[in-house]
């Protein structure tokens, strides 16, 4: 493997220029992935780089991990193999913008931060707020599929793409889709990219959907008395023709960790409900009365809070995944996804089987997801016993748990992303049809594709 | 007559009611909405997945190919028999097996039709999204395999952004379930690679689907113009004050007067265009974006803005839109749907271009289309009986197509590829493109046993449009 390493090196510093290179020890190691540092570094910057480098690399018969800000490159299983880190950090460019037809072309590398702030001159926005916030790639978003609370109002980024370039194993660049709101011009390869990890192709440039930005905001925060009680809020308020931007439901300890440091910060022993809307003030007005109408018989009163305040608490919330982890190593993240009628229940049984370990919760019950933070567990077994309970008690609900972010230690052993299903051959044979040599990512989706 | 060793395997695979077999009763599926193309062998309707196992297992035995049917209200020539084949017909499989409304969800076969799924829920105040204006005939497995829209997929999305989860039957008879209730299932989307694949990947059985909430409120506003030009324009207009109507849909004069005499729906037969626009949601919301979205539509020099001040009012306009084919087609003997797709800030340059394609072939082009999207459908009038019109209609269509894709925008936005465009593809798509669709195509249906001569070039003739309409509706 070494020398096959060495002759790829030499042949990637032609393709890409050697300082676009690098085999610093201290390079590799800032892109290991799980433990793993890859021989060498690559800077490509441009979509026919990629292609290339993946080219060289098949042929060479080494693996490749694309990847931007590190801001999703915790989950997945070990990579069996990892040779070349393929960063992405070069790629920023915006090739189309066309604001009146809410359209955006971007390339991978690009932090979303920077895309809001560009489109926010034209009052539009893509309504993304992935873990890693601002600071996490387009790139990276997609080929995670990440969502944060804003899936409640705006779907996932399966929702707003409308096209892209995606570069392959074999040294092509393929395009899918368009620029276009609609079409059904072939197979929608955008789909299959879209939360595929890097594992089967690197998507090179995005074409997107922009929205407009709602004109002003409010956030409305319930205290629960319950999770019973909050989840009969939950049902009423979502037969409400009341529209959210984004709707957690959060458990106490999931309380606390979204109103530290913040101006908010006070002591929560409830579950609280946070609903954000969007509009002009007359519909705010009338989203405040609705709700105060409807909480009041439940002896729950609705605080509002709005501007910088609100805001910190949103950034935390879509930060939520990513930070406990920086905040506290070793804290597992785990995802839960649920028919939307479960969420308060797996919350409730989700909190007795973590026992003594800290257990903060927040919950997109519109759409049916759950991220748990679990830390303060006596050792990794049982770490790894939670899980287990944890994924039990998901799939009893109808609903599956992927690990997030958890020790290394503790992947090989569980399989982060849980048993696949009878659809699996079916995304083996995709795989092998695409990228026939494992060169992408090698192990690290589900069934360890 | 006794009926040949096909048939009778058919008929051992599923019952005697579910199987035709005899010339006459063939002949209807010959067609679907955009043309006739061959007969098929054999027509049977399963009542199960079971029975769509055993009839493609047959199939296989046979050597044949395999052509799923909704209701045959397809654009492009989908459900129709490219070679040979078997067509497998959806209308005993039709039942909703199950709605869930705290979960907002229902699970459908593939022969519901889509307008009775969204009125077994609308009591209860939902609703499916997808409202193709086909929405009374055609099935919800039709929907899943075009990835339909409609005039309100506009605010909404697509089919694709609707639907979670599909039971799919494989062309080895495998039996496979992508997505699931819940969103964001751990592994590669396929059903979203599924949604829009006409047919091709596989059989779908069943659909679990997304229900949305019925609006508080609507207002639906006919804004009224003597040019082309200011109608255009007002689309574009609307998105940039920040609203996204529910639906935005154009029609000109000349379909108007064809529309009018057909339905008496109210439109003005004296003018040039008119904008329908529909806005929905929050009380206030509506009352608001109806008020901006006038004043929008008079600096763009409308000469009239009506609103529907009744249910019933509203009822007719959209009567009136969603019947605009028929509509057409009682003045002409034939007329053909395109369907194109360009940013929509691109409308008034594109409009003024299928003038221009209308004078150089010497035809009538209605245009009707969802403006918001940016998705048009010229209806070319002809009479299919001259030889000269079709192929003039063919070569009208082609230059509409090549110009939508100069403009950055598809030659489908909704009604898809079928037999109609495969060969228009590489209008789109370099060979390296195709390619990569080839491979999932292997992957899915490595023996072509499913819907043959659709979606991808057979590069037997390239650039042109295989198939046009030839039976007028
Ligand atoms: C007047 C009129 C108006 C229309 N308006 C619209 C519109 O507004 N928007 C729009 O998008 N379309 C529109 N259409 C086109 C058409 O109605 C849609 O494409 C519709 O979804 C087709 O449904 P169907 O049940 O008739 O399918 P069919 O025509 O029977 O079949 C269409 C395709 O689906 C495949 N198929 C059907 N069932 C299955 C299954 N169970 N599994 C796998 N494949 C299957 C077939 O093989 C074929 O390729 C319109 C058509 C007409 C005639």
């Amino acid at each position: 493997m070494a020398s096959s390493v060495q002759s790829a090196h030499m042949e990637l510093a032609a393709w890409v220029g050697s300082d676009h290179l690098s085999d610093d020890p201290a390079v590799c190691r800032a892109a290991a992935v799980d433990g793993k540092a890859p021989a060498l570094v690559v800077y490509p910057s441009t979509a026919e780089e990629v292609a290339g480098i993946l080219r060289i690399a098949a042929t060479a018969g080494l693996t490749v991990i694309p990847f931007r800000n590190r801001t999703q490159l915790d989950i997945g299983n070990p990579p069996e193999r990892y040779d070349v880190g393929l960063s992405l950090k070069e790629m920023n460019n915006v090739w189309h913008y066309e604001p009146s037809d809410l359209t955006i072309s971007v390339e991978p590398g690009m932090k979303l931060g920077d895309l809001q702030y560009l489109a926010a001159q034209d009052h539009l926005w893509l309504p993304l707020d992935p873990p890693g916030g601002v600071k996490a790639s387009l790139g990276g978003t997609l080929a995670t599929n990440a969502t944060g609370p804003l899936g409640h109002g705006y779907g996932s980024p399966r929702d707003v793409v409308l096209g892209m370039k995606i570069a392959t194993t074999e040294g092509k660049i393929i395009k899918t889709g368009g620029r276009v709101v609609k079409n059904v011009a072939g197979y929608d390869l955008a789909k299959l990219l879209i939360g595929s990890y890097g594992t089967l192709g690197v998507i090179v440039e995005a074409n997107l959907k922009l929205y407009p930005l709602p004109r002003q905001r409010a956030t409305y925060v319930l205290r629960a008395k319950s999770l019973g009680m909050a989840r009969e809020l939950r049902r009423c308020i979502l037969a409400t023709p009341l529209h959210f931007l984004r709707f957690l439901l959060v458990n106490p300890a999931g309380a606390r960790w979204l109103r530290q440091g913040t101006p908010l910060a006070v002591e929560s022993t409830k579950p609280e409900i946070w609903m954000e809307a969007g509009g002009s003030e007359r519909v705010l007005e009338r989203t405040q009365k609705s709700l105060e109408d409807l909480c009041r018989e439940a002896g729950v009163s609705v605080e509002t809070c709005g501007g910088a305040e609100a805001e910190s608490v949103w950034n935390r919330a879509s930060e939520f995944r990513h930070a406990v982890v920086e905040a506290q190593p070793g804290t597992v993240v785990v995802r839960a996804s649920l028919p939307i009628a479960a969420c308060e229940e797996f919350l409730s049984a989700a909190q007795q089987e973590a026992e003594s370990a800290e257990f903060a919760a927040l919950g997109s019950p519109g759409v049916g997801t759950v991220h748990a933070a679990i830390s303060g567990y006596r050792d990794l077994g049982d770490a790894g016993s939670t899980i287990r309970r944890l994924r039990q008690s998901a799939r009893s609900f109808g609903g599956a748990l992927v690990v997030e972010r958890c020790p290394v230690a503790l992947k090989a052993p569980l399989d982060v992303w849980g048993d696949p299903g009878d659809d699996f051959d079916l995304m083996r044979k995709i795989k092998a049809a695409w990228d026939p040599q494992r060169t992408l990512a090698p192990g690290r989706m589900i069934g360890r594709i | 007559m006794n009926p040949p060793p096909l048939v009778r395997d058919l008929i051992r695979a599923t019952s005697r009611q579910a199987v035709l077999w005899r010339k006459e009763d063939l002949l209807l599926y010959e067609y679907d909405a955009l043309s006739a193309l061959r007969q098929p062998e054999a027509v049977v309707f399963p009542t199960s997945t079971q029975e769509v196992v055993r009839v493609i297992r047959v199939a296989a035995r046979h050597g044949l190919p395999v052509i799923p049917r909704g209701a045959g209200t397809g654009l492009s020539g989908g459900a129709t028999v490219a070679q040979r084949g078997i067509v497998v017909g959806f209308s005993r499989m039709n039942k909703i097996v199950e709605i869930d409304l705290e979960n907002q969800r229902a699970r459908v076969q593939p022969g519901v039709v889509n307008l009775d799924l969204s009125a077994a829920v609308s009591d209860a105040g939902y609703y499916f999204a997808p409202d193709p204006s086909s929405q009374k005939a055609c099935t919800v497995g039709g929907n899943v395999a075009e990835n339909s829209g409609g005039p309100h997929t506009l605010a909404y999305g697509v089919t694709t952004n609707h639907v979670l989860g599909l039971e799919v039957v494989l062309p080895d008879g495998n039996v496979v379930h992508t997505g699931a209730k819940f969103w964001d299932r751990p592994g590669y989307d396929l059903t979203g690679l599924l949604v829009g694949s006409e047919g091709t990947l596989g059989i779908v059985t069943e659909i679990t689907v997304r229900l949305s909430r019925l609006p508080e409120a609507v207002n639906t506003l006919v804004a009224i113009y003597d040019r082309v030009s200011d109608a255009t324009q007002t689309v574009a207009a609307i998105t940039a004050r920040g609203i996204t109507p529910a639906a935005l849909e154009m029609m000109d004069g000349f379909t108007l007067r064809a529309v009018e005499a057909a339905t008496h729906a109210g439109y003005p037969t004296d003018s040039a265009a008119v904008l329908l626009i529909e806005v929905e949601g929050l009380r206030e919301a509506v009352e608001e974006q109806t008020e901006t979205i006038e004043a929008v539509c008079r600096e763009h020099s409308a000469r009239e803005i009506r609103r529907a001040h009744s249910a019933e009012e509203r009822a007719l306009l959209w009567k009136g839109r969603k019947n605009a084919f028929g509509a057409l087609g009682r003045i002409a003997p034939n007329y053909y749907v395109q369907d194109g797709v360009i940013p929509r800030t691109r409308l008034p340059e594109m409009l003024e271009y299928t003038a221009e394609v209308e004078k150089k072939y010497e035809l009538r082009i209605g245009n009707i289309f969802h403006a918001g999207d940016g998705n048009l459908h010229p209806l070319i009038m002809f009479d299919a009986r001259d030889p000269s019109q079709c192929e003039r209609v063919g070569r009208a269509a082609k230059d509409l197509m090549v110009k939508c894709v100069e403009m950055g925008g598809s030659i489908t936005g909704e009604h898809g590829v079928g037999v109609e465009k495969n060969e228009l593809m590489p209008l789109l798509f370099s060979d390296d493109d195709l390619a990569m669709l080839r491979r999932i195509k292997e992957v899915f249906n490595p023996l072509g046993l499913l819907n043959p001569g659709k979606v991808l070039p057979t590069g037997k003739i390239c650039g042109e449009l295989r198939v046009q309409a030839s039976v007028g509706a």
